[in-house]
């Protein structure tokens, strides 16, 4: 039972490192600007074509600093040209700007892919294989969460302990109040994205390492799947979106080792359902203190 | 005139740790002017949306004609934190009505801070208060098998704007009108639900002393004209002691003194609350 | 909106009636085949899932996201209900020739895609209405994934075939109306417009408008809002239904795959660039975002050389580059869109009248 188990649960907690990466990038815009960033999904996906073709001609050692360099400079832009003029506006028309942003880059992926689904390079060292008891399985699933917990917390350091982690809590509490006392809220959105849209691309390196081929519309299920685990762990809470992730990540490979792979999204929405019923603030979403 | 309309029991609101209101007990007869009146931040419009079903109250019971509408204690974390009276008092009751079923019920109301339609004519914000007593659905509704009740309700919405001096008006976008307009819009928007008790919050906010004379004279006549009783929240003293039957004051959620305008204007504590201070 | 004259009526009513005819010429003299026969098929289709949609996002302001799902129901009631018995082998091979051995008539079928769709949003309703805004939206969208992987199941594969096709249904060529086959998806979009367009006119569709723009003073004036949404939601998605429905007949084949959230995206950004809360406005944003879409915009997909220099950037793909973009600078500069809240038959009079394919 366990040896059958096993895999799935590494996979599971893997995956679920995965998408905690992306989740922190949408509760941390969800928490300042109210906003989910449908775009997100996209940005990440964007990450994982930046690397196929910077590897193409350059040495692993430039490319991911360099991938995780142009992602972030992607979504610094895509808030300047999509949200920022949008400010004072109804939150609908913000949502939707944000959906025509996604797909905007959906489109633009396929233009310049060709709508070809292209081979994910093989990072050195994360893609070998590793033994588990009686698991085999690549290092990344081991690395994951790891690397996951260790940028965590460096955010939550981050946060608590710096001046614009400072100014990003006051905003995230009360955005007319935080400007009125001096705060140049359009830097402290443009650092969230900036941090959202980095975490993503080491999201994205993680995760494609896994599945190797990277589409243009690959990310917009994973991006679901992290909004819905920022939910879960409390809007706003980067404690509660990594938990939230963990708990998705894990379940998801759960049912699949149940035979209901059809099913594995399904839940997520179905957790997510449960979860805006009985609990709309999720797991940690009172604790304002964590919010940012 | 003794049947009293409304009655409120010892009703406490509590949000968190603050006690925006405490304990405060009322009646209203039927075809009385009843002012709520008190300094800024005192619970005048907690008190009325604990009436309407805005807010459910944290302690206490709210009757309308003798019939509870509202009826709360203090439950979970609230029982710890609850700094009220009589938590005991009211242990078998529990009532909920959404602001809707109360409206029904007979009870209408405007808002301090004007809350029109703002994508709809002057006409329309009042047409749409006639949706309440509608007999029709949305079948009967939508292939006209209604326009008899459609044609009625047009005639009765049009004749409440001339009643409050808007028909000239009412095809304008309510949000364009000025202020004084909007709150009789507001008025003769409430007026369409045919209620039997009419809560004005505040309707002379913002409004010049002639103006405001003028409303106290539309205030009991509209009070005549429809049968109603009146519970009016206002800082005007003029008005409220030109047409207020009896009078509540509260500070700080509690109720300081009760009477006629007489009473009121020569009570120690209303003055002292008054001029003691208090911002007014 | 101010009640319209009669002659305003009459004026629009023939507009339309001038349009139809019109499209019936266009495909006797163009043939069936022709790109402007496809377009107005499709855009009629689409014309009537996003009035359906904005029923809900632009007269009730309740941001439902949740369209895909209930059009995937629709499409699959059709579909699953109208297959000839004599192709169920062939269609349910994996399924011992499926479940259900009768077949409906068409109307029937396409009248039960609708209501299957709104009793299924009847249910949904009663939990996820009572949330606000982005939650709404969220919560509607897992709705629709979860309908998707549902009807994907193995188990429920004699009823909806599983993951496979469903096809050999009647389509928009088994629908002739006087030898052309535009004519049946513009008269079922039509009337099923008209019929939201009288809802919307009735005291119900205030009722809606007024929660759209204060649920608190809506609330305060007796509107029962968990009522009233429930009703905008049920009313929207029996349409969507119908809508799905129509879609799967200009399809051919129908697979719940395709019914993903962009479908919904889609559909949002066409009732956007009409204009929220406008009709008419919809109606003509579907034909031009369709139009632009599958047929105007083709040649930018095409490598093309002016002599002997290729014009840059078109290829495969930039197509949809291009029209991105035209939607963004839509919703960033023109948040109104093309109508606002206003009706073709409403503005007023030295504009031109009705000139678009307005109110099918």
């Amino acid at each position: 039972m366990f040896d059958r188990i096993l895999p799935y649960l590494l996979a599971g907690i893997s995956v679920g490192g995965q998408y905690a990466l992306i989740s922190v990038g949408y509760t941390m815009v969800y928490g300042i600007l109210r906003l989910i960033n449908f775009a997100h999904g996209d940005i990440f996906t964007a990450a994982g074509f930046f690397m196929v073709y910077l590897t193409a001609s350059l040495p692993m050692t430039v490319s991911i600093p360099l991938v995780i360099v142009m992602t972030v400079a992607l979504g610094f832009t895509l808030e300047r040209v999509a949200y920022k003029p949008l400010r004072t506006a109804p939150r609908m028309s913000v949502m939707i700007s944000a959906i025509g942003a996604s797909y905007l880059l959906q489109n633009l992926m396929w233009y310049v892919t060709g709508g070809l689904a292209k081979q994910y390079p093989v990072l050195p060292w994360l893609s070998d294989n590793v033994q588990i008891f009686s698991a085999s399985t690549k290092i990344v699933t081991i690395v994951t969460p790891i690397l996951t917990i260790a940028l965590v917390v460096a955010l939550v350091a981050l946060i608590r302990y710096t001046k614009i982690g400072m100014a990003m809590r006051a905003v995230s509490h009360d955005f007319e109040i935080s400007q009125l006392m001096g705060i140049r809220i359009n830097s402290v959105i443009s650092m969230t994205f900036v941090i959202g849209s980095g975490l993503a691309a080491v999201g994205s390196m993680l995760y494609f390492t896994n599945y190797s081929t990277v589409t243009p519309t690959v990310g917009a299920m994973p991006g679901l799947k992290a909004f819905v685990a920022a939910v879960f762990g409390g809007i706003g809470s980067i404690p509660g979106a990594v938990i939230g992730a963990a708990v998705i990540g894990i379940c998801e490979n759960l049912i699949k080792a149940a035979g209901y792979t059809a099913f594995s999204d399904a839940f997520t929405f179905a957790l997510l359902i449960v979860v805006l019923l009985f609990k709309p603030t999720g797991l940690f979403g009172e604790k304002t203190a964590e919010k940012v | 005139m003794s049947d009293n309309v409304l009655r409120l029991e010892n009703i406490t609101m509590q949000f968190g740790g603050v006690v925006a209101i405490n304990n405060l007990s009322m009646r209203i007869d039927q075809g009385e002017i009843v002012a709520l009146i008190g300094p800024n931040g005192a619970g005048k419009t907690t008190a009325f949306n604990c009436i309407t079903g805005v807010y459910e109250p944290t302690n206490g019971a709210v009757y309308f004609h003798d019939k509870v509408i509202a009826a709360a204690h203090p439950t979970g974390k609230m029982v710890r934190m609850y700094a009220g009276s009589d938590p005991e008092k009211f242990k078998d009751m529990h009532v909920v009505m959404t602001p809707d079923r109360i409206t029904e019920m007979g009870i209408a109301r405007t808002f301090q801070n004007i809350r029109l339609f703002k994508s709809q004519t002057a006409f329309e914000n009042v047409l749409i208060a006639t949706h309440l007593r509608r007999t029709s659905n949305v079948f009967t509704a939508a292939f006209g098998l209604n326009y008899k009740e459609e044609k009625h309700n047009r005639e009765k919405a049009m004749e409440l704007l001339r009643i409050v001096g808007l028909d000239d008006v009412a095809g304008e976008k309510a949000t364009s009108l000025p202020y004084g307009k909007q709150r009789r819009l507001e008025i003769a928007r409430a007026l369409a639900t045919d209620p039997t008790l009419l809560l004005l919050d505040e309707p002379a906010a913002g409004m010049n002393p002639q103006e405001t004379l003028e409303l106290g004279e539309f205030i009991k006549q509209i009070k005549n004209d429809f049968n109603l009783t009146v519970f009016v929240i206002e800082h005007h003293m003029d008005l409220v002691m030109g047409i207020s039957d009896r009078i509540y004051v509260i500070e700080f959620g509690k109720q300081i003194a009760e009477g006629t305008p007489e009473e009121i204007q020569n009570n120690q504590a209303v003055i002292d609350a008054y001029l003691g201070g208090n911002d007014e | 909106m101010k009640k319209m004259s009669k002659t305003r009526l009459a004026v629009s009513l023939a507009v339309v009636a001038l349009l139809y005819l019109g499209a019936w010429w266009a495909e006797a003299t163009l043939g069936t085949n022709s790109m402007l026969i496809t377009v107005i098929k499709k855009g009629a289709v689409y014309a009537l899932i996003a009035v359906s949609m904005n029923l809900l996002n632009g007269f009730t302001g309740l941001f439902s996201l949740g369209q895909a799902g209930f059009m995937l129901v629709g499409a699959y009631v059709y579909a699953v209900f109208t297959i000839p018995l004599k192709r169920h082998a062939a269609v349910y091979q994996y399924y011992n020739g499926g479940l259900i051995q009768f077949e409906l008539p068409l109307i029937v079928a396409l009248i039960l895609a609708g209501v299957v769709a709104a009793i299924l949003a009847a249910l949904v309703g009663l939990p996820v209405l009572r949330l606000k805004s982005d939650y709404l939206a969220i919560a509607t969208l897992g709705f629709a994934e979860i309908i998707r992987a549902v009807v994907q199941w193995d188990s429920l594969g004699p009823i909806t075939n599983g993951s496979n096709l469903l096809k050999t249904y009647p389509t928009f060529s088994s629908t002739k109306i006087f030898g052309t086959t535009v004519l049946f998806p513009l008269i079922v979009s039509g009337i099923c417009i008209g019929l939201i367009l009288l809802i919307i006119n009735s005291t119900y569709g205030r009722a809606f408008k007024a929660i759209r723009d204060d649920e608190v003073a809506a609330e305060a004036m007796g509107i029962n809002l968990f009522h009233h949404k429930e009703l905008a939601f049920v009313i929207s998605c029996f349409f969507a239904g119908i809508g799905g429905a129509l879609l799967a007949m200009f399809q051919g084949t129908v697979q719940a795959n395709s019914f993903k959230s962009a479908m919904t995206y889609d559909i949002l950004l066409m009732v956007v660039i009409g204009g929220m809360g406008s009709v008419s406005g919809s109606v003509i944003a579907s034909f031009l975002y369709i139009a632009c879409s599958e047929w105007w915009l083709r040649f930018l997909d095409n490598e093309m050389f002016i002599g002997s220099f290729q014009v840059p950037f078109l290829r495969s793909g930039f197509r949809m580059v291009v029209f991105s973009i035209v939607i963004m600078v839509m919703v960033l500069f023109f948040r109104k869109g093309i109508m606002g809240d206003r009706e073709l038959w409403n503005l007023r009079l030295p504009r031109k009248k009705a000139k678009g394919r307005d109110k099918q």
